[in-house]
């Protein structure tokens, strides 16, 4: 090989300097005597160069960029030889920054994948790849010490979301959770979680239904409406409470909410509303007596309430 | 009497094993629901003679009767109960690739349960000095084995739950 690229670093830190040298083989005796060292860069920019020739013969071009403010830069190092201008080596220079600590980490046990779903956020852009893991291990205490670890999560890349499948996890047993961000220039991580996954356990919604009158039930009263519900069945185990919000369907009446719920009812009765007004009713359950989120709110209902 | 020691044990940790009696209970239906539905296995009462040769256990709470509950005790058989079961389960490894995520849940969760109650009875001072370890477990020689070794395993834990979840009940009350 006629001639090689030397750097100083392959990444630097964007702003510091870079050197890069390419040194001519005297093997490279097919040359002749009319050729020159040419730097070729992409984006262009202005180094300083100098050339020497070494003791052993060998010719050296260095050139430095004294504060390199692309995160990427590709260096050529070409020979002016005879009219024509030859490509001898290259090399991609990297500039960036070292990772911030990943922040905003929120986890939640995922009933219907039966898996801890984590996600963050990755702090200001580096410039540079950077590799996301989310880490945990298990604990008997309040996350003071490892009892047993738990493999790596890796997410798919670009992820801000990592998975931790139910066999690596302890449903009621508190587990120290955080992400660790790398790249060429350094590691960083975030602000540790300690929970237990039941205890961040977030239900799909509750369905509700029209209650059709029957023979058997006097009609609803006047302003009152009749609806039951149910909760997801995957949940069926977990005890929860419910909470109901309804507004008229036109209007600009804001939500009015029935809270304390239980998780399963046969029959309601929702009084106090307009007669024979269309209402939009909404339910969202909760695990209750132990903590856990509140889930979305459910598909809408639409009933009318009767006539005076 | 009984229910003084009781106190010590904190409500969050009774509700916690009210919820794992539940779940389990719905994961062991899960599997008993597809072991009748594939393979026509729905009656355990038809596999007694193969469960006795088997050597099928059925694990005691007698100091969990609510006669003469004797806490430490039934917290004792509660965990060498549900370890049991987690051998047992374990030794249906095999049973069918399409009953096998029900399987793994269902040990996944038996065996929390019963990680739940040790660190519990580690927490009072009354564990004993020594995990316990697995005894011989039955060995399943056929597909047909482990899938009526599934029925009966199931139907026992049922049992055992069922006892489980009235002692602690009783416990939980305020």
């Amino acid at each position: 090989q006629c001639g090689h690229i030397l750097l100083s670093a392959p990444i630097v830190r964007l702003g510091d300097q870079v050197t890069a040298s390419c040194i001519i083989n005297q093997n490279c005796s097919h040359l002749g005597t009319e050729w020159r060292i040419v730097w070729k860069l992409e984006p262009e920019l202005h180094p300083r160069e100098r050339q020497q020739r070494l003791p052993n013969g060998t010719l050296q071009s260095t050139i430095t960029l004294p504060h390199l403010n692309h995160s990427r830069v590709l260096l050529s190092c070409c020979l002016h030889w005879g009219n024509s201008l030859q490509i001898l080596d290259q090399a991609e220079l990297q500039a960036g920054y070292p990772p911030t600590a990943p922040h905003n980490l929120s986890c939640l046990m995922n009933l219907t994948t039966n898996s801890l779903i984590c996600q963050w956020e990755p702090g200001p852009n580096t410039h540079l790849s950077t590799s996301f893991t989310l880490k945990s291990f298990k604990s008997q205490d309040k996350c003071q010490t490892q009892k047993d670890s738990i493999p790596d999560c890796v997410p798919e890349d670009g992820q801000r979301c990592c998975s931790i499948p139910r066999k690596h996890l302890q449903l009621y047993q508190n587990m120290s959770i955080w992400v660790q961000a790398r790249n060429a220039l350094g590691t960083s991580i975030s602000p540790k979680l300690c929970l237990a996954p039941m205890d961040v356990v977030k239900l799909e919604p509750p369905t509700l239904w029209a209650l059709e009158p029957s023979p058997a039930m006097a009609p609803p009263q006047p302003g009152c409406l009749r609806l039951r519900w149910e909760t997801w069945k995957p949940s069926l185990y977990i005890e929860q409470k419910c909470e109901l919000r309804h507004q008229p369907r036109l209007g600009e009446a804001g939500w009015d909410l029935v809270s304390a719920l239980p998780a399963r009812t046969p029959q309601y009765e929702l009084c106090g509303l307009l007669p024979s007004t269309a209402y939009t009713l909404q339910m969202r359950c909760t695990r209750w007596r132990l903590p856990g989120h509140w889930s979305e709110w459910s598909p809408s209902l639409e009933l009318t309430t009767t006539q005076r | 009497t009984p229910l003084g020691r009781a106190r010590s044990l904190p409500q969050s940790f009774l509700l916690k094993c009210l919820e794992q009696v539940r779940k389990i209970q719905a994961d062991g239906a899960e599997l008993q629901e597809r072991l009748c539905a594939a393979h026509k296995l729905c009656h355990p009462e038809e596999l007694v003679l193969l469960g006795h040769s088997l050597g099928i256990p059925q694990a005691p709470l007698s100091s969990c009767s609510s006669q003469s509950l004797q806490l430490t005790s039934c917290l004792n058989q509660l965990h060498s109960g549900l370890f049991l079961y987690q051998g047992l389960l374990q030794a249906l490894a095999g049973i069918s690739p399409e009953l096998a995520p029900t399987l793994d849940t269902l040990q996944l969760d038996v065996t929390d349960f019963a990680y739940n109650i040790w660190l519990q009875m580690e927490d009072l001072g009354v564990a004993p000095a020594v995990q316990p370890t697995q005894g011989t477990t039955p060995t399943f020689t056929s597909a047909f084995q482990r899938r009526a070794g599934g029925v009966l395993v199931a139907s026992k834990l049922q049992s055992f739950l069922e006892l489980a979840y009235r002692v602690l009940r009783y416990l939980a009350e305020p």
